[in-house]
């Protein structure tokens, strides 16, 4: 603070929302050349946090991210030094710090981690692996006979669980698994898709899941283990050695099939919030909102490209998609109209693959993409805050998973790669 | 003569005074002698123009009235009498028609004069116009020079008359005119030895002898020499018979007189000239005459010749302007007025001459220091070749104007200029003053016409050769390369990643998924055979075991009857049809190309080689089958010919105008196609217009190796050896009035690498994204969204 006296003076209002952080809205009389940095002094200064507690801290004016000195963003936008400034700061998110990185035989296609069970990847060797967080692989659960596209936990509680994968050979298979013997073994086939099985989403009340397929059909199957196969017509089954394969699954037809969609349905996601909405895009390039209770498709909204990827936050309300261009698009599903997006990323330089909503957060966003980068987006900025690199350059990057503080994503080299998050519970609105 | 005469004027008007007061002015014979010859000097020069006044002047001058000599000599020398009341100064008028007012005063003149004014009268109805101009006339050509002081005793031819000269007062007493003496001679002017045999000399004033005096012998005379001292002074005077001895001054100016000088010593030859006819106006006037009386009455002249005037009016002879008359103004032309100030008046044929370029700094006199030459610059000038010199001068320094020397060149400039200018033919130039722009055909924007591929996607890498063919299914999810690698790869489009791979025994040329979603069959041409491969991992086992019956039923119905020795079909072996071969058709020759029929029941293949060629005329480098009708494109070196299929029969010939095509598409709505040649041309055929190229494009800087319609979007692209390939937007319209839209939207440059001067070999469509994806020489597919 020494420094204050040269140079012009802004009255500055400090405010938050981060009630731990919480400082008396007096107007402070600060220089306007001070940047993030400078400000976050002041607000750790008035907290008197020293040494290690220091913390830093973003600064929004009229919802959005200080990027440059004060003057500078008061000139920028033609506002007076005169008035006094508000400025909200939340707590600066740390840059995601790589922990740790597990080989594949072959491309990983999607990844999920999920807390007590570890780390759960597919991959175009055809294989579920199951992973610690010890790095080890413990389980690899063969049964696919294409790649593997998608996964899905259904439960886990340490040594045990179900999951879900989906692949290219037009399966899903639910499988149970047992760390304490190391075993595992297929509860049920889910058969009805006529492509690949892109993507796999569970909803919020655990009962039913829904997966898109790239025959252009959203299939919605119930979470129930059946006892007995359902009755499936299957005009190849009667003289293929297919059938010899299979004969110990368990079949399983879905409830309920979606067809509004007239191309290939790459992701599938329940909303978080209503067991009964379904968001899903494809390569029509519509974004659809679903009752699956009654099968209807509530709202379409179009764009001019791909939908390769979707994820709903329950925090914002907001749908993230990743499409085939280098742009993420945030959508609100409640609006109704058809083709209004509320806001774009960009940044990144190819397709974006894969998109993912911070568990705790309503602003934070990861993505990757094809040009093989992770970026992790702050929807209030307008640049990505951190762009992570996920492998050796331009390395396709498949899909992420952004659960807790933990940042899973898998790509093109063979790799999972999980990035330690700061956890931002503690961001959340008070 | 003429330098003279202002002097002599004067002179006379000097004298005019002095004579005037003497009473009695004496005449002499002599003194009348000389002017009438004078007059009739005069009156010679004027005979021409009127004679009458000669006559008058002639009466005037036998006239010995002194007076009226000096009269004259003011006035006109007209037959103007003067009054006898007036003083010798009278000015008389030249108007003749004053002498009828006035009392004529010599009698024995009246009858002349009067005849004379009679005469005029008459003559002056015929010449009214000169009349007014005799005055002036009479005046300047009439030589007043008779009245001047003839007592000089020895100059009797003397004109000359000593103005400043004092002359002794003359006693006027009764002897002291000499002319009263009695013994005057009287002969004249005569040789006197005429009288030299008489004893008398001449005639006295009353004809009486005067007789010859005595004189002595040749001793009286010696005697009266050597006895009178002055007898050397005296003279000898014939006319009286006897010496007379000279007297001083007498003898002064006989000194003078053989002295070539003039004989009046105080006579000043260069006397001051007085102003006579000045500019000055003198308050008191020369003349001191007083204004005749004519001025103070009207003219009858003028009022005769008003009378005249009348009569002509009366008569209408004249005819009056009109009261409105208003005089023409005047004209004035500017002397120095340049040729081109003129207005000129306007003809295509005129061209004005195009004007010389103005002088600059460094042809003035006193140019800016950095104007002048530096002296290298100089010498480089004066080496240089005259017609090598951007300037023929250099640019000089001079202190003032007036230092300029005259310009050496200017002469041969102005030749030059004008040898240009006559030379030299000018040209009406019809510029068009039209905006390049506006020729510009107004295209729409590119970035209206998204969407199209801009940006590299997905690159899929494997194959180990040029990568000659590619085909997506039409699903839209897979693709099928054929690699100089012998190998046909199945992509899996959205990742890229390859999901399966034959390897067969020969270069792969072409592969292609057949059309029929219901049926998953990729045909690969693979040197001297096709193969029918069933990729079954990748379809649902429904699709798969239909495309087995489609592929039996196929087999079956080629097989059985007449085997073709062209194209025979047989079984892979097992090992092959492990693999996903179902199908193998032999052919004589390399095939080149295969394609399907829409419908996917039916394929075609091309093999170049097989040169049955009476009816194609020329090596067949693609077909093609039409998207919608049961029509067939054969594309040869230069043309392309529509067959209709059901009928069997040449429906249309397309003249490319290129030398070689190498690459045919037809439109999904069948009306159009694209070809593409080797010499790198692009031809657009609207087939309901017209057998010539809609349009041809140029933009490739090599042989273009293929081209593609989109299935779903109007797009189309080529590719060419250079590396490149260019995006179209080519949307065909409904209207069939509305021609084809063409407007390139993006070039995506060096796409593959060349590799042996190949560049990029095969452009396919997404068959429902507006995604390209092009194979190279560089072993690599690409994809671009």
């Amino acid at each position: 603070m020494d420094a204050i006296a040269d140079g012009p003076q802004v009255q500055v209002k400090f405010v938050t929302q981060q009630r731990q952080f919480a400082i008396p809205e007096t107007a402070i009389q600060t220089p306007a050349r001070l940047r993030r940095y400078g400000l976050s002094q002041i607000i750790n200064l008035v907290l008197q946090n020293e040494g290690e507690k220091q913390r830093p801290f973003d600064f929004l004016i009229d919802g959005e991210f200080l990027r440059t000195s004060l003057a500078e963003y008061l000139e920028e936008k033609n506002m007076s030094t005169e008035n006094v400034l508000t400025i909200e700061y939340v707590e600066s998110m740390l840059p995601p710090t790589p922990l740790s990185s597990y080989e594949h035989d072959d491309w990983v296609s999607a990844v999920q981690a999920h807390h007590p069970g570890g780390f759960l990847t597919g991959s175009y060797d055809n294989h579920v692996r199951l992973w610690n967080k010890q790095a080890e692989c413990t389980q690899i659960l063969t049964g696919h006979n294409g790649a593997v596209k998608a996964v899905q936990w259904l439960t886990s509680d340490g040594d045990n669980g179900t999951l879900l994968s989906g692949a290219l050979d037009r399966s899903i298979l639910a499988w149970e698994y047992n760390h304490a013997d190391n075993s595992h073994s297929i509860l049920y086939e889910c058969r009805g898709h006529t492509g690949g099985v892109e993507s796999i989403s569970l909803n919020a009340t655990g009962d039913k899941f829904a997966s898109g397929s790239a025959d252009a059909t959203i299939k919605i199957w119930t979470n129930i283990i059946p006892t007995v196969s359902d009755h499936i017509e299957d005009v190849t089954e009667t003289r293929k050695k297919r059938k010899t394969v299979k004969e110990d699954r368990i079949l399983k037809a879905p409830i309920s099939s979606l067809n509004a969609h007239t191309g290939p349905v790459s992701a599938v996601t329940f909303s978080s919030t209503s067991a009964d909405t379904l968001y899903s895009g494809g390569w029509d390039h519509s974004v659809r909102v679903w009752d699956i209770e009654n099968s209807v498709n509530i709202t379409t909204k179009n764009c001019e490209k791909v939908v390769h990827a979707l994820d709903y936050s329950q925090h914002s309300g907001l749908l993230a998609s990743g499409h085939a261009d280098p742009v993420i698009r945030l959508w609100d599903p409640r609006s109704e109209d058809s083709s209004v997006v509320k806001q774009t990323l960009s940044g990144h330089q190819n397709w974006v693959t894969s998109v993912s909503w911070s568990p705790s957060s309503s602003y934070m966003l990861a993505s990757g993409s094809y040009d093989g980068l992770i970026k992790v987006w702050d929807i209030r900025a307008k640049g990505a805050l951190y762009t992570l690199s996920h492998g050796k350059a331009s390395k396709k990057v498949f899909s992420i998973d952004w659960s807790n503080d933990i940042l899973l994503s898998g790509g093109e080299d063979n790799q999972m790669k999980i990035h330690k998050v700061q956890d931002m519970t503690d961001r959340a609105e008070a | 003569m003429p330098s003279t005469r202002p002097t002599r004027k004067a002179t006379a008007l000097k004298a005019a005074p002095a004579l005037a007061k003497k009473a009695t002015p004496e005449p002499t014979k002599k003194a009348v002698v000389a002017p009438k010859s004078k007059k009739r000097t005069v009156e010679e020069a004027r005979d021409d123009s009127e004679d009458e006044f000669g006559e008058v002047a002639i009466d005037m001058a036998s006239d010995d009235d002194e007076e009226d000599m000096d009269g004259d000599d003011e006035s006109d020398g007209a037959e103007d009498f003067p009054e006898e009341g007036e003083e010798g100064q009278d000015m008389s008028a030249a108007d003749l028609e004053e002498d009828e007012d006035e009392d004529s005063e010599g009698s024995y003149m009246d009858g002349d004069s009067i005849v004379d004014s009679q005469e005029e009268l008459d003559e002056e109805d015929v010449e009214d116009d000169e009349e007014s101009d005799f005055d002036d006339l009479v005046e300047d050509d009439i030589d007043p020079n008779f009245g001047h002081n003839l007592n000089e005793p020895l100059a009797p031819e003397s004109d000359y008359n000593p103005i400043i000269r004092e002359y002794p007062e003359i006693d006027p007493v009764y002897d002291s005119d000499s002319s009263t003496e009695e013994n005057e001679n009287t002969v004249g002017n005569i040789p006197m030895h005429w009288y030299d045999d008489y004893p008398h000399i001449g005639y006295d004033i009353n004809g009486k002898k005067i007789m010859r005096p005595a004189t002595g012998d040749e001793l009286d005379k010696f005697l009266s020499t050597m006895d009178d001292p002055d007898s050397w002074l005296s003279a000898h005077n014939y006319k009286e018979g006897q010496d007379v001895k000279l007297s001083a001054e007498e003898l002064e100016i006989i000194r003078r007189l053989e002295g070539n000088r003039i004989p009046d010593a105080d006579y000043n030859p260069y006397e001051d000239q007085v102003e006579f006819f000045s500019s000055k106006t003198e308050i008191m006037p020369l003349s001191a005459a007083p204004e005749p009386k004519r001025r103070f009455i009207p003219s009858k002249h003028e009022a005769k010749r008003i009378m005249k005037i009348v009569r002509a009016i009366r008569e209408g002879r004249i005819v009056p302007r009109k009261s409105g008359y208003v005089p023409p103004k005047p004209k004035y032309y500017n002397l120095w007025n340049d040729a081109e100030d003129k207005p000129r008046e306007e003809h295509v044929m005129h061209i004005t001459a195009p004007k010389m370029k103005l002088p600059t700094h460094d042809e003035s006199y006193n140019p800016p220091a950095e104007y002048l030459p530096t002296e290298e610059e100089i010498k480089e000038w004066n080496e240089m070749d005259k017609e090598d010199r951007p300037k023929n001068y250099l640019p000089q320094k001079y202190n003032a104007l007036r230092n300029v020397p005259g310009y050496g060149q200017f002469i041969q400039e102005r030749f030059e200029r004008c040898l240009d200018l006559y030379l030299a033919p000018r040209v009406r130039k019809n510029r068009l003053n039209i905006d390049p722009e506006s020729l510009i055909p107004k295209l729409p924007s590119p970035r209206d016409l998204q969407p199209f591929p801009t940006r590299l996607a997905i690159e899929f890498l494997g194959h180990e050769g040029r990568v000659r063919s590619i085909s997506v299914d039409p699903t839209g999810l897979w693709m099928a390369s054929g690699s100089d690698d012998k190998t046909v790869r199945i992509w899996e489009i959205s990742t890229g990643r390859c999901m399966a791979t034959y390897y067969l025994d020969e270069l792969v040329t072409s592969v292609v998924w057949g059309p029929n979603k219901e049926v998953a069959v990729l045909a690969v041409a693979c040197g001297y055979k096709v193969g029918l491969i069933l990729p079954e991992k990748l379809f649902s086992p429904e699709l798969a075991l239909h495309t087995e019956e489609y592929l039996k039923a196929g087999f079956a119905s080629v097989t059985t009857g007449e085997p073709n020795p062209k194209a025979q079909w047989k079984q892979p072996t097992p090992a092959e049809f492990e693999k996903g071969i179902r199908v193998w058709v032999h052919l004589q020759k390399p095939v080149k190309q295969v394609t399907w029929h829409r419908k996917g029941d039916y394929f075609s293949t091309v093999a170049p080689d097989a040169n049955n060629s009476a009816k194609t005329k020329g090596a067949v480098q693609r077909v093609m089958f039409h998207p919608t009708k049961p029509m067939f494109f054969v594309a040869t070196q230069r043309y392309v010919r529509q067959y209709n299929l059901q009928r069997q029969e040449l429906v249309k010939t397309m003249q490319t105008g290129v030398k070689w095509i190498s690459s045919l598409d037809v439109h999904p709505a069948g009306d159009n196609l694209i070809i593409g040649s080797y010499d790198k041309r692009l031809c657009w055929f609207d087939l309901d217009l017209s057998s010539k190229p809609y349009k041809t494009l140029r933009y490739h800087q090599q042989a273009i190796r293929s081209v593609a319609y989109h299935k779903r979007y109007p797009l189309f692209a080529s590719c060419a050896d250079d590396g490149n390939v260019q995006i179209f937007h080519g949307m065909v319209y409904n209207d069939l009035l509305q021609n084809p839209l063409i407007v390139p939207v993006k070039i995506l440059k060096n796409v593959h690498q060349r590799v042996d001067a190949l560049g990029a070999l095969c452009v396919e469509w997404h068959p429902t994204q507006p995604w390209l994806i092009s194979s190279g020489a560089d072993h690599t597919i690409k994809l671009f969204s």
